[in-house]
């Protein structure tokens, strides 16, 4: 500034010369006019050369602002935001951290348990922090711990390198390529329990996966070598050295108009699986509510007795998701073929399970595969109140029938299960949903006098994601 | 195994795998184009993407709306480098393309060969744009060292027209009797001695001269001292012709990754292509470029004075090799520029 000033007061006692000047000059004589256009010319010029410095000193200024402008554009920021949670970025865009996270708090009421066989409960079914970082251009990692069930387990902690849309790697623990609503992220399902033919896919597992997207995501691909998890299983280490491989695609062949929400999928799985005497590599299966059904035949006194996994496992589970406006339908299917030893009997036995879920919005979002934003948030003052969705369900879950009784005692374990869902989610923002869920489900056997008893099963959830 | 399917079991295969012949389509959905342009562009595309939405409209009744991002193009290839999601680049030199394939590899190293003309459907060189009456009689590359001259023009490290304007300059003094690289090296030291301001591109220069009154000579594009005459009349300004200038081929390209992912190459593709038929070119004319098609360019033949014009490629040995010996970080113009000094 003190340079600025400096200028202008230059410039203020040249303009003053050069008004004063002819004052003084029409005192002096005129044979000196010639000397005094040569004097004014120069003054002339001064003032000119001044004027263009102080022109020069004004504008470097704009120049300096406009660069401190655009370097403040640049600099490191912190957010929080609804689609990325709370997150750093640095100037360059490379380097981000992410922090988000979510929570859901249920309430398990088992309306048609007479006998309170199964207590009432109010639960915390999950509790996840997520962390997820950008490490320059290409890489990146994410962690997400669970402490819900008054437990802490890793579900899943990988790295990941981006390359291209058509080809990223992705490296540790996450889910494999196979089961459709699994692949669904537990803030997104309709429901409070995901389905019965999730029973017959792993829930994460360790290994290396590569996959992206090609012809802007009209294809979607995966294909990867994992340990090779047991059905449900959130697994840590493999109990042999055979390796499954699992692959998936999806292809979503509209990319505009009505049919832009329809995908259509094939993801399978194969590997050879070694359990042993308590390590079986072989899972129970639950009902919606999260009861055990059905499990193998296990006898602590005499190990040889125990079913365990031994030979092949392998997985087809062909699937579709269809997004018409508000309305949403997903569909899989699920065949496991898994070969087991008991005392030496062994068996290929191949377990079945589908499921039709739909989904439907009165507040008019479009029902995607993942939960939308609604169109009006809940909001007090303006008298809007968030999205509604109503949705249903059915699927069956039908265990192979070789199974009994070598494998599985008939008295203690279904050999097939038949559920019914109904639910309302109340969806107030992008990060509050209110979900009641009922599900009703049968099975076939399983008791000693015949079917095991119905479930009828109520679950409300308060669910907070961010 | 016994392969047994259930009757539910069918329906929801069915319903997985039956749901996609036969449903016709709506119209087609709009798609949105980021244009990533340099500095002095504005004009030009604001005319050209008015004429393109229409004509894509009619041709495909899509509806396309295009945004545009204007700065210097070095600039500008940084941003895209760092990841601004532009469908395509029009930029003012093929270097900074280049780099946007080469360091960030959103599109292959042959794309100067996936349009006619080394992908340059225009144009343009560099000119002398002095005030009324050209008060410092400046009338070739010589006059612009004199004692008491002040030039302007823009960052040859930020800005593509910058180079352009270096380049003639250098290729000017080579020219000289007994002209090496060594007398270059001094004339265009000298030259940005008389450089009071430098801005980060073109538009940010005309700024500098034309509104606020700053220096005696602007070494502009063509087409930027054309257009300033047009808007503030011919009787503020006046255009200089050197005797040699140089020939700037602006290139553009698609950013095959980016419209890959949005789904936009079809159109990015038809855009540029645009570029090059009768109505493009005539709209390049009409913003001062001089247009590549014979026939527009004969229309337009007595706007563009002829003007001996050499080339990167003849005298510099290409943009490549121009760069790293004028413009990389410790190279001629960091050796010749100091600010402050």
């Amino acid at each position: 500034m003190s340079g600025v000033r400096q200028w202008v007061s230059g410039l203020g006692l040249a303009v003053g010369s050069v008004i004063v000047t002819p004052h003084v000059m029409a005192q002096t004589a005129v044979s000196a006019t010639d000397g005094v256009n040569g004097d004014t010319s120069s003054l002339e010029s001064r003032v000119d050369a001044l004027d263009q410095q102080i022109k020069i000193l004004q504008r470097l200024r704009e120049l300096a602002a406009d660069s401190a402008a655009a370097a403040a554009k640049d600099r490191q920021s912190a957010t929080a935001n609804a689609k990325d949670g709370f997150s750093l970025k640095s100037a360059d865009g490379q380097y981000t951290l992410k922090i988000r996270g979510y929570a859901q708090a249920d309430g398990r009421f088992f309306v048609s348990d007479d006998a309170s066989a199964v207590a009432d409960n109010f639960f915390l079914r999950r509790a996840r922090p997520i962390l997820e970082a950008t490490v320059g251009r290409y890489f990146g990692f994410r962690i997400m711990p669970d402490f819900g069930q008054g437990q802490v387990a890793l579900f899943d902690a990988y790295w990941e390198g981006k390359f291209t849309p058509a080809f990223n790697v992705r490296a540790g623990k996450f889910k494999p390529p196979i089961g459709y609503e699994r692949l669904q992220s537990a803030t997104d399902v309709n429901f409070a329990e995901r389905g019965l033919p999730t029973n017959l896919v792993p829930s994460r597992d360790v290994g290396l996966q590569v996959g992206g997207e090609v012809s802007s995501a009209a294809l979607e691909y995966q294909l990867g070598i994992f340990n090779g998890a047991t059905d449900l299983a959130n697994a840590d280490a493999d109990l042999n050295d055979s390796k499954d491989l699992a692959a998936r695609v999806l292809v979503q062949p509209f990319k505009q108009g009505t049919l832009r929400g329809v995908g259509i999928g094939l993801s399978g799985s194969t590997g050879m699986e070694q359990g042993n005497a308590t390590a079986t590599d072989l899972a129970g299966y639950r009902s919606a509510s999260q009861q055990t059904f059905f499990r193998y035949r296990s006898d602590p006194l005499v190990a040889g007795n125990t079913v365990v996994a031994e030979g092949r496992r392998s997985r087809l589970s062909p699937h579709a998701y269809v997004g018409l406006g508000s309305f949403g339908v997903l569909a899989e299917y699920v065949l496991n073929r898994q070969e087991v030893n008991r005392a030496g009997t062994v068996a290929t036995l191949t377990h079945r399970a589908w499921q039709a879920s739909g989904s439907y919005f009165l507040t008019g979002e479009y029902a995607g595969f993942r939960s939308p934003t609604p169109k009006k948030p809940f909001d007090l003052k303006a008298g809007t109140f968030g999205a509604i969705e109503l949705a249903a369900r059915y699927g069956e879950l039908d265990i192979d029938d070789d199974a009994f009784p070598v494998f599985a005692n008939p008295t203690s374990a279904a050999s097939k299960a038949k559920g019914l869902g109904l639910g309302v989610n109340w969806h107030l923002n992008k990060q509050i949903k209110l979900v009641v869920s009922y599900e009703h489900t049968t099975f076939e056997g399983g008791a000693t006098d015949g079917d095991r008893a119905s479930e009828d099963f109520v679950v409300t959830r308060f669910q907070h994601s961010f | 195994m016994r392969t047994r399917f259930t009757v539910p079991g069918t329906i929801a295969l069915a319903l997985a795998m039956g749901t996609t012949p036969g449903v016709a389509q709506g119209a087609p959905k709009p798609v949105t184009l980021l244009n990533v342009s340099y500095d002095p562009t504005r004009e030009l595309y604001e005319e050209f993407n008015r004429q393109f939405q229409a004509y894509w409209k009619g041709k495909t009744g899509q509806a396309v709306t295009i945004r545009q991002s204007h700065g210097g193009s070095g600039k500008q290839a940084r941003s895209v480098i760092d990841g601004l999601e532009a469908d395509v680049v029009t930029l003012a030199v093929a270097y900074d393309i280049d780099q946007i394939a080469e360091k960030g590899r959103w599109l292959k190293a042959d794309w100067q060969s996936k349009l006619p003309n080394n992908s340059s459907p225009y144009t343009s060189t560099i000119v002398l744009l002095v005030r009324k009456d050209n008060p410092k009689s400046i009338k070739d590359w010589g006059d612009l060292v004199k004692p008491g001259v002040s030039v302007i023009t823009p960052n040859p490290k930020t800005s593509g027209g910058a180079r352009w304007n270096y380049l003639a300059a250098w290729a000017w003094a080579l020219r000289q009797p007994g002209g090496n690289d060594a007398t270059a090296k001094a004339f265009v030291t000298r030259l940005y001695k008389n450089v009071p301001v430098l801005d980060a591109g073109a538009r940010g220069s005309t700024t500098t001269f034309v509104e606020r009154g700053i220096g005696d000579v602007l070494l502009a594009w063509e087409n930027e001292a054309l257009l300033a005459i047009k808007e503030l009349g011919p009787g503020k300004f006046e255009i200089v012709t050197p005797s040699i200038s140089i020939l700037a081929e602006p290139p553009v390209a698609v950013v095959d990754r980016v419209a890959g992912k949005r789904g936009t190459k079809p159109v990015a593709e038809a855009y540029l292509e645009y570029l090059y038929s009768e109505p493009g070119q005539e709209i390049a004319a009409k913003n001062f470029y001089r247009p590549r098609l014979g026939s527009v360019a004969a229309k337009y033949q007595s706007q563009f004075p002829k003007v001996e014009l050499i080339t990167v490629d003849g005298v510099f040995g290409g943009w490549k090799k121009a760069h790293q010996t004028h413009f990389a970080d410790g190279a001629l113009f960091d050796q010749i520029y100091q600010p402050g000094r």
